[in-house]
């Protein structure tokens, strides 16, 4: 062993380290931007807002009040009550929902006068989402139960019953899948698109390409072709392993190609801008990292966004990965066709906009 | 005839440094020209201009009689090239390396045919990132070749080589001499200008200071002849009336012009019944021409 060799290979290491300033930015800003998005997830729960659509249909003092007692502890928003719940609710992608039935407050006044007649609310919840659906049962449950303790006190006259928001029993991996692929999609794309895009200009082969017919513009379709090829291959495995090892019910339709393809195209679009500003390779997987991290855990892809403050949920919003997910969710798992649509439409929107001003960053010469 | 190459007034600013200050050259058609300078004096940067990668500052590049600033698709068809310091995809093999560049042309040459005369019969099948350096370089030669061009760019092609593999990338350069192919060449090897080139251009800052013939350059700019006596005595070739330095070792050192002055030096030597272990003659070369032309050797170091 030849220790003087060690440290001079050494030395020279932490030289090169820091006289590349994109390497010493990333290696300083990535850490910095983990504990900023991580502290805002998890600091304060309290802070945590979860929404319940309620539907009132008896449309009394009575019921406003009890809306009220919802209102101090959940975020309470309205469906109409002239309009069909179900198809409301399918339309508007409402994962949670209270229906307060017509004689709720009747109901209250005879239970006043000594009747054991009963009213049923009707709480329905999206099963996928098992760990928000516990806080609004136990909200709804005890609302209920202290208003049946200061109307009878004991009888339990206010009761509930719950539905599913799908007909389908759902599990935590069938909220996961959607959201695997679209990380899957992502990575891959960003990732391999900054990866080649530094490694080619570095070897030259971009300098080679553009003094040959082949144009800028073919390259760069040619590679978000083959980003796409990988992200199908890699959406079939998901699916393959989904439904043989967990069993899941998948539904594939045109939304999920148009999904796929166009979060392929988004994110190869933002590797492209990303591989404008990043001139090492050394740079290139904290650049990669400092993009897709922040998705990957914003964006829905683990855990739904209720969990999370409701101003992330409003951050998550205007993140590409967020729409993939979703759509994703309402083509595959919950056949909303509806919300998927619109979800594509967003996705698409996106990926337009990325791709072309990823191939108008990517320069092949000065 | 028109030059294949015509450049005009070239100058190229990277703010306030001058890369490339007000040079004009011809290239003729089936002539190999070199670019000969150390690192940083302009070669590349004249060459990507030509090939389109950069832009001028101010002055024109015409190729094929038109100008190129590297838009016209029918004069990319037309040329090869062959950047600094390149690489290739490491996880391709030899001929789908050629395959995939001849893909972008409308007019190709057979690839096995390339192969053949870039002599990598052997490996055709194997992957690039298994090839050695000067086998790497002989590819890139190749890929340069792929759409049978009428002019080829090779920038410093062997740049990093051991003089081995420096000499087997030469001889795949002239492989393409009795082709008639119009190269233009860059190097800070001045064997490598020497060997190939039939004209030279030295580049020394940006400028241009010499261009011709190596045999024209060296008659003009050189010192003409140097002579050495190995293993002699100073004192004895004083006598003779030259001007001579001795080294440590005992070798004599003598600067002639005109290559009479080699027979009477030798004739005196004789004469006088001296005695040396070995002489060596040797002519001026290009070194010596920029180190005279810029009082800096090629390595880009003050002449002492």
């Amino acid at each position: 062993m030849r220790p003087v060799a060690i440290i001079t290979d050494f030395m020279a290491n932490v030289k090169m380290w820091y006289r590349s300033k994109g390497t010493v930015f990333w290696a300083i800003a990535f850490p910095v931007l983990l504990m900023l998005l991580f502290g805002a997830i998890f600091q304060g729960q309290d802070d945590v807002t979860i929404t319940l659509y309620v539907q009132d249909m008896d449309d009394t003092d009575m019921s406003e009040m009890f809306i009220s007692s919802l209102e101090e502890r959940l975020n309470i928003e309205t469906i109409p009550s002239h309009v069909e719940t179900d198809k409301y609710i399918a339309d508007n992608n409402i994962r949670a929902a209270l229906v307060i039935p017509e004689g709720f407050e009747d109901t209250v006044h005879m239970a006043y006068q000594g009747s054991n007649d009963t009213v049923s609310l009707t709480l329905s919840l999206d099963p996928t989402r098992e760990s928000v659906n516990g806080m609004i049962r136990g909200v709804v449950a005890g609302t209920l139960q202290g208003w049946n303790n200061e109307i009878t006190g004991a009888e339990n006259i206010l009761v509930y019953s719950e539905e599913s928001l799908t007909t389908r029993e759902f599990k935590f991996i069938d909220f996961f899948l959607p959201g695997v692929i679209g990380l899957t999609v992502m990575t891959s794309s960003i990732y391999g698109t900054i990866f080649r895009n530094t490694k080619y200009k570095k070897w030259g082969i971009l300098r080679k390409l553009s003094t040959t017919p082949f144009s800028r513009w073919e390259y760069l379709l040619s590679k978000m072709l083959f980003m796409t090829f990988i992200s199908f291959v890699s959406t079939f495995v998901i699916i393959i392993v989904g439904v043989v090892v967990w069993d899941i019910s998948v539904i594939i339709n045109a939304y999920l190609f148009v999904i796929v393809t166009s979060a392929a195209f988004a994110f190869s679009g933002m590797g492209m801008l990303i591989s404008r500003f990043v001139k090492e390779e050394e740079t290139a997987d904290s650049a990669g990292g400092a993009v897709t991290f922040p998705q990957m855990f914003l964006a829905g892809t683990f855990f739904p966004l209720e969990m999370m403050p409701a101003y992330l949920g409003q951050i998550a919003r205007v993140l590409p990965l967020y729409y993939v997910n979703e759509g994703l969710r309402d083509a595959m798992i919950y056949g909303n066709n509806t919300s998927a649509m619109n979800n594509t439409a967003v996705i698409f929107a996106i990926a337009a906009v990325l791709f072309v001003l990823g191939a108008a960053m990517t320069t092949w010469t000065e | 005839m028109k030059p294949v190459i015509d450049i005009r007034n070239l100058t190229k600013h990277y703010g306030d440094l001058i890369a490339v200050n007000d040079i004009s050259i011809s290239i003729n058609k089936g002539e190999i020209f070199a670019f000969l300078g150390p690192n940083g004096a302009g070669k590349t940067t004249t060459v990507e201009i030509c090939e389109g990668i950069r832009k001028p500052t101010s002055g024109s590049v015409h190729i094929f009689g038109r100008e190129f600033s590297g838009r016209s698709k029918s004069i990319r068809e037309r040329i090869g090239v062959l950047p600094q310091e390149y690489r290739s995809f490491e996880r391709l093999t030899v001929k789908e390396t050629l395959k995939y560049y001849a893909s972008f042309y409308r007019r190709n040459r057979d690839i096995d045919e390339i192969i053949k005369l870039m002599d990598l019969d052997d490996k055709r099948d194997e992957l690039y990132k298994n090839l050695s350096g000067g086998l790497k370089q002989r590819v890139g030669v190749a890929m340069a070749l792929v759409n049978d061009p009428d002019l080829v760019f090779l920038d410093e092609p062997t740049t990093g080589l051991d003089p081995r593999a420096r000499r087997g990338v030469w001889k795949a350069i002239s492989a393409l001499r009795s082709e008639g192919k119009t190269i233009f060449l860059t190097t800070h090897y001045m064997e490598e200008a020497e060997y190939l080139a039939d004209r030279v251009a030295i580049i020394h800052n940006g400028r241009i200071v010499a261009e011709g013939s190596t045999h024209d350059l060296i008659l003009q700019n050189g010192d003409g002849y140097t002579v050495k006596l190995h293993g002699c005595d100073k004192k004895h070739m004083v006598s003779l009336g030259w001007k001579a330095k001795v080294a440590k070792n005992n070798t004599v050192t003598l600067h002639v012009e005109n290559p009479n002055d080699i027979t009477r030096i030798l004739s005196k030597v004789v004469k006088e019944g001296m005695i040396f272990e070995s002489m060596e003659v040797r002519r001026a070369n290009l070194e010596e021409v920029f180190l005279n032309l810029t009082g800096e050797t090629l390595e880009g170091e003050d002449a002492e």
